[in-house]
């Protein structure tokens, strides 16, 4: 089994009196990783904490296997990090700032010079790299802070809310760069997110934090197989005629507002659903299974947490 | 299809160490300093003000010179100064190792007292550009999340104001030192200014570093640019307004003048009033105007606050470090 790139034993920290982590124990093979939660659930301290930029209270933390807290700059020599927050240097143009991020790595200038380019021509920017940061709209700041987490060939990155104050284009942009990251180059991902669509398409382990503590940690495909009788049922046309066939075979069923047929068929595959519809001569535009399956589980497991 | 070019590559080649690392913010930093305009201004007076010197030391070996145009020239002045100049020729030929070093050790105290002048306005424009404008613009997150501590950020900075202060002050008087050597019609010049070099190291080296730790401590009080500039003003200006009320009341005052405190750790360095009793024994215009001097000034010379400026010293770097320590973190 590969060395897991997150490991953490009762780790702890605190604010004053509040809890930010209470005792998180995880360990999450390379991969991309998606910390879900709702607003100060604690996502962004899990992840300050480990890359030291918070000191931490208890427990124990090792990323890539060495020990945070020890071994500080070996780690960061080996991640990259990208904050939510702007976090450029004033009066810096693009390309320049990225260099200097490399060299603070410890890429020799020339290296860092033509790295930095590579990097930028990888998240798609242009001439604009050539301009002052401060002039940048929010999707290049973006592309930048992406540039500059991994423009010294991390192992690991972090991503902090990657898809902030972009427009649906330029979210479907920096996913398919961070998708990429792990499934073309082989760096893992952790992406801090509360937007589920986003880690519901990058992601292949889902790590649940709420209140400070893991809820949920399992592979994304687990977490839908867990939701497995459920689906979305598009149809042209006898949508009524369809409810009350699922219905009589006691498959809780409702219409959507967007047309769709949500049924819970409690089935292991989509087999019975068919059979049933093909009874009937009903002919679908479409099945989603297990749809909203992240979000289900999101919720639930916050309503469990609440309780 | 990718939407863009997506040819990311691994990199496979050596990482340069810590230090190069640490240069690297060093040079950043100063590079960031000259980008503004008045500070280019400034160095380059400190380095016309290093071009004055080195006249001054070419003036004064030309004395040495028998047919030299300084000698000619002197020999066309009045009387009195002829005869200043007919002594200071004969102590540079009668005893050059003394007089050399008297007279390079007044000149290097001098340049540099001054040179602490335009030194403290090229800080109080660098100041934003050393932790400042990191805290502001959330910068120090992408530092620290780097392969760099905050110890080596912070040595990083302090290299940047260090390498600013040696272009404002070590660099033009040192420089003006090797060519006024340089120009000397003698190579004995080199081994008889050695002192003066000793003391200017000395005294440039301790007070840089000291000058440094309350620049990045005042630096890092604030993220706003316009206040920490405008204390760094301030703890100057408001620092040297006390000199004269402490002569009047408590005297501890005045050490609560880092540009006091600094003055007298030049006068401990360059113990200039041996030069003034030796040049005052040797030259009778200069021996004159000394005299002239008020009792008091000369006390100041004689006697430097060393103590009491050290202890001042001290304090506003502890305080400062403990600002340093508290305030520049992520978060």
């Amino acid at each position: 089994m590969a060395t897991p790139i997150i490991e953490t034993a009762n780790f702890c920290k605190r604010y004053g009196s509040l809890k930010a982590l209470d005792s998180v124990s995880l360990q999450a093979p390379p991969g991309s990783i998606g910390l879900l939660g709702p607003n100060g659930a604690g996502k962004s301290t899990f992840m300050k904490c480990l890359l030291q930029l918070q000191p931490f209270d208890s427990g124990s933390a090792k990323l890539l296997g060495r020990e945070v807290g020890h071994e500080g700059r070996e780690i960061r020599k080996r991640i990259g990090y990208a904050p939510e927050q702007d976090c450029h240097i004033p009066g810096m143009v693009g390309c320049e700032y990225v260099t200097y991020c490399a060299q603070l790595c410890g890429i020799p200038f020339q290296s860092a010079r033509q790295r930095a380019h590579e990097m930028l021509d990888f998240v798609g920017m242009g001439q604009e790299r050539y301009r002052k940061i401060d002039t940048y709209s929010t999707g290049m700041k973006q592309r930048l802070k992406l540039a500059q987490a991994i423009v010294h060939d991390p192992e690991l990155v972090f991503l902090d809310e990657p898809t902030n104050g972009l427009d649906p284009k330029g979210q479907a942009q920096i996913l398919e760069l961070i998708q990429s990251l792990r499934k073309d180059h082989g760096i893992s991902v952790v992406l801090s997110s509360h937007l589920l669509h986003d880690v519901d398409r990058i992601c292949d382990q889902i790590v649940i934090i709420a209140r400070g503590r893991v809820l949920v940690h399992d592979t994304l495909e687990n977490l839908k197989s867990r939701r497995r009788g459920a689906a979305e049922v598009v149809v042209a046309n006898r949508h009524d005629e369809l409810i009350q066939a699922f219905r009589r075979n006691s498959w809780p069923c409702e219409k959507l507002t967007n047309g769709h047929i949500r049924v819970e068929h409690a089935g292991e595959n989509l087999n019975p659903l068919l059979r049933l519809m093909s009874d009937i001569q009903v002919t679908p535009l479409e099945i989603i299974p297990s749809p909203n399956a992240l979000e289900e589980m999101f919720i639930k497991a916050l309503g469990e947490n609440q309780n | 299809m990718a939407l863009h070019d997506t040819h990311y590559k691994h990199w496979e080649g050596r990482h340069l160490g810590i230090w190069s690392r640490r240069a690297v913010i060093a040079g950043q930093g100063l590079k960031s300093c000259l980008q503004v305009r008045w500070m280019r201004y400034i160095v380059t007076l400190c380095w016309a003000s290093a071009l004055l010197q080195v006249f001054l030391l070419f003036f004064l070996g030309q004395l040495l010179v028998a047919d030299s145009i300084v000698v000619k020239w002197l020999s066309n002045l009045n009387p009195r100064l002829q005869a200043v100049g007919a002594a200071l020729t004969g102590w540079l030929e009668q005893h050059p190792e003394i007089s050399v070093r008297t007279s390079f050790n007044l000149l290097f105290y001098y340049f540099t007292s001054n040179l602490l002048t335009l030194t403290m306005i090229a800080i109080a424009i660098s100041i934003p550009h050393l932790i400042t404008r990191d805290l502001s613009s959330n910068a120090i997150i992408v530092y620290s999340s780097k392969a760099i501590g905050r110890f080596d950020y912070l040595l990083g900075k302090f290299a940047t104001v260090v390498g600013l202060m040696v272009l404002t002050w070590l660099g033009p008087a040192c420089a003006a030192w090797f060519t006024g050597n340089l120009l000397s019609p003698n190579w004995h010049f080199f081994w008889h200014s050695r002192l003066a070099l000793g003391h200017t190291l000395l005294y440039l080296g301790s007070s840089m570093a000291i000058l440094g730790i309350l620049a990045l401590g005042v630096s890092a009080i604030s993220s706003r640019a316009k206040a920490t500039t405008s204390l760094w003003v301030a703890m100057w200006l408001v620092g040297n307004a006390l000199i004269p009320i402490a002569h009047e009341t408590k005297p501890w005052l005045k050490h609560l003048s880092f540009s006091y405190n600094l003055e007298q750790l030049g006068l401990a360095v360059f113990q200039i009033q041996n030069d003034f009793r030796a040049a005052e024994q040797n030259i009778p215009f200069f021996g004159d105007m000394i005299r002239t001097i008020r009792e008091q000034s000369r006390s100041t010379f004689d006697a430097p606050n060393l103590n009491g400026a050290l202890l001042g010293l001290g304090a506003m770097m502890i305080i400062s470090i403990v600002i340093i320590v508290r305030k520049v973190k992520p978060e």
